[in-house]
């Protein structure tokens, strides 16, 4: 039971914004579709929601085609950026108002509901504010209650932490994971963000440019990215990618003498010159092992993100970023001595952009 | 280059514009702040929204004048000086320029009106568009620029007369576009340590603050928390409120009852009489205890020092991940390694190593 894509294209003039998209959304489950903006996250979302009609393609229901289904009797709900529809009403009567409007509840009824989802999603302490006197993060909840109380089976959410500071996403979001672990229907949600993705998705999926360039499980998405594209999207910091040449004769790929991966598991499968190594900055860092490549640069940028420090490092004209698991200081301009794990490499095919490889994989470099 | 000072200043905008006549009864939203930002320093004002911060940066630029108290620059009384006066640039979350203007003349523009001779605003120009990567821009009318080009447009006219001493900038990043923020920044930072100006940065993002800035100011409510360098915010908040604010997620924290050297946490009790004795802790009673999710030590069995909780929530970031426990009414957060394979509603030990414990009381750091 599900929502399940098949084949869907939808153009605006000549700009493809889906471009053949199939996926089967599982019950229960909650998909992160991430990209770059202008990838189709929001059209994506749409569509699903029957807010936008398909050029062609299908789109089921627990197998049922809704393809011609309007929103209205779809069973949705569609969540947007920091969205109160009523601005001048109390958060408990914008939560009410669905259930007022469906005109089937008992005031009683009515009552109960709300205050039952006000409660799993932690605003039940604020039921008789005004939008205005409240906190982003509760501006957000109650458009999420909004959204639950009426039933809907799906519910679809677009970028909803964008305008929110910090400390309210890192609240907002162990709260969404919370409520929405044991609930029927599936959760639906496209962010810019990766840490939203891996944070709270069970599935996700790569737009770009219209297309779905990957779709699974997030452990599989995130340990084998099928593009150079998605390993450097998934990823926070950004995954560093760097150009690298094969070289047949001894079998490795060079980036430059000092940094070259052995490509000896994998180099039959090899059949172009140049290829993109990627690595993670978690699997760069300052102590040396049997296992490591040492390189040294330039520190031009150091970066305190949350509890952690993202270190930018020129090396011969690149940016690595190292990523430290603690708050420190490092002054500009000093040369820093990095050590990146053998064993943590992804191949990209330079021209493809396709993962063709990992030093880390099975004897044959596979992932 | 010049020392910014304040001195008892106070600000209430209800006072000063005569909308309440008794000083008692008016809101204030600055209180008797003391401070002083060398010379040459990069330093930043954050905190949450409606904290003060716009309203001390207006006050220093000389926009407002402050209900009470001094504002000095190089020891000199300036409160009464205009913003000109003060050769103090300022720069704010919408970008100032004259979008039919090209580069050029908006960067020349400040100049012209203070009748500097041609030759030196062309050199003048030329030296400020090389320092914000502008050069190759300068004909081009600054509408056609993106924002984060534009900002810096704002940014050059204010910095480029000779006579500049400092620079404020009021959430400069604000608005600008997620994709150009990381280039923008390092901008400004190249700008501070060539210049040798003396900045203060206004920001709610504990990222960039942290990034930006040598000295950073926790500002709530009107008042300044604590200042110091991002390394001694992390590490030794004097309140709670910077021990949740700086670090992601924040501190966590517990009411507990100190007395004989043991630590009551309402459920369980910790042994920490030899610690605070060689720290010469003496208070006893109500206190409460804080520690960062990154310093609970995680295990799957029992021991004698460590307390039972039960997971609720599971946030996997790919190289860690962030657990909600809860048990004995309370909830806590803990950053633990990926490798670690946990699963909602297990059961876990987690112990508080006695270093890493801080321990407030009336919210007061003690030790």
């Amino acid at each position: 039971m599900g929502i399940e894509l098949k084949h869907v294209t939808k153009s605006f003039g000549r700009k493809k914004a889906l471009d053949d998209i199939s996926l089967e959304i599982e019950d229960g489950g909650f998909v992160c579709f991430l990209g770059p903006s202008d990838a189709g996250k929001s059209v994506l979302l749409r569509v699903m929601a029957g807010l936008e009609k398909v050029d062609s393609g299908k789109v089921f229901f627990d197998g049922k085609d809704v393809t011609k289904l309007s929103v209205r009797d779809r069973n949705v709900a569609m969540v947007y950026q920091d969205f109160i529809n009523y601005p001048n009403m109390t958060v408990y009567e914008n939560i009410a108002s669905p259930l007022r409007v469906a005109k089937k509840y008992s005031k009683a009824e009515i009552e109960e509901k709300v205050h039952e989802v006000a409660e799993l999603l932690n605003i039940n302490k604020i039921l008789r504010q005004k939008p205005d006197e409240i906190s982003g993060g509760q501006r957000q909840r109650t458009a999420i209650a909004r959204a639950m109380v009426k039933g809907a089976k799906y519910i679809f959410l677009d970028e909803p932490l964008a305008n929110l500071d910090y400390k309210l996403r890192e609240e907002f979001r162990t709260q969404l994971k919370e409520t929405f672990s044991n609930r029927e229907g599936a959760f639906v949600y496209a962010t810019a963000d990766p840490i939203d993705a891996m944070a709270l998705s069970s599935h996700t999926g790569y737009l770009h440019g219209g297309k779905l360039l990957q779709y699974g499980d997030i452990d599989e998405v995130y340990n084998n990215p099928s593009y150079s594209m998605v390993g450097k999207y998934f990823s926070n910091p950004t995954m560093n990618l760097l150009n690298g040449k094969l070289n047949r004769g001894d079998k490795t790929i060079e980036v430059t003498r000092e940094l070259k991966i052995d490509a000896g598991r994998f180099v039959d499968r090899l059949s172009n010159e140049n290829y993109i190594l990627g690595i993670r900055p978690k699997d760069i860092g300052f102590s040396d092992g049997p296992d490591k490549i040492e390189i040294s640069g330039e520190l031009m940028l150091s970066e305190i993100v949350g509890s952690e420090t993202e270190l930018h490092v020129d090396y011969n004209g690149q940016n690595i970023i190292v990523l430290e698991p603690d708050v420190i200081h490092y002054k500009y301009g000093s040369m820093l001595t990095l050590f990146l794990d053998k064993n943590k490499f992804f191949i990209f095919d330079a021209n493809t952009k396709v993962l063709v490889a990992k030093t880390g994989g099975d004897k044959n470099g596979n992932a | 280059m010049a020392t910014l000072e304040f001195r008892n200043i106070s600000h209430s905008y209800e006072y000063s514009f005569g909308k309440v006549k008794e000083k008692e009864k008016a809101e204030w939203v600055i209180n008797d702040l003391n401070v002083v930002w060398e010379d040459g320093t990069a330093n930043a004002l954050l905190g949450p929204s409606g904290g003060g911060k716009t309203t001390m940066l207006n006050i220093i630029s000389g926009l407002l004048k402050p209900t009470e108290g001094q504002v000095l620059i190089d020891g000199k009384d300036v409160t009464e000086f205009s913003p000109q006066e003060r050769k103090i640039a300022q720069v704010f979350q919408f970008p100032v320029a004259y979008d039919t203007m090209n580069v050029y003349n908006n960067l020349a523009f400040p100049l012209r009106n203070r009748g500097y001779a041609k030759n030196k605003i062309d050199s003048k120009v030329h030296k400020i568009s090389e320092l914000l990567n502008l050069d190759e821009y300068l004909y081009e009318p600054a509408g056609s620029l993106n924002e984060g080009e534009k900002q810096k447009v704002s940014l050059g006219r204010g910095i480029i007369r000779d006579d500049i001493v400092a620079m404020l900038l009021d959430e400069p990043l604000t608005l600008i576009d997620p994709k150009l923020k990381n280039g923008l920044r390092r901008t400004l930072m190249k700008i501070q340590r060539e210049l040798k100006l003396t900045m203060i940065y206004v920001t709610h993002d504990q990222h960039e603050a942290l990034t930006f800035a040598e000295y950073v100011s926790i500002l709530n409510a009107g008042t300044i928390i604590q200042s110091g360098s991002a390394t001694e915010l992390y590490d030794n908040p004097k309140q709670p409120f910077v021990g949740f604010f700086v670090g992601s997620p924040g501190m966590n924290f517990i009411d507990c009852s100190l007395s004989g050297g043991n630590l009551d946490c309402k459920g369980f009790t910790l042994d920490i009489g030899s610690f605070l004795e060689e720290n010469g802790v003496k208070e006893e009673g109500e206190v409460k205890l804080g520690i960062r999710p990154e310093s609970l030590m995680i295990s799957k069995k029992q021991t004698e020092t460590s307390v039972p909780f039960n997971i609720q929530v599971i946030e996997n970031f790919g190289h860690y991940q962030i657990i909600t426990v809860e048990g004995m009414k309370k909830r806590l957060k803990a950053k633990i390694s990926s490798d670690i394979g946990v699963s909602i509603g297990e059961r876990i030990f987690l112990s508080f190593p006695k270093d890493k414990i801080i321990l407030f009381k009336q919210d007061k750091r003690i030790l």
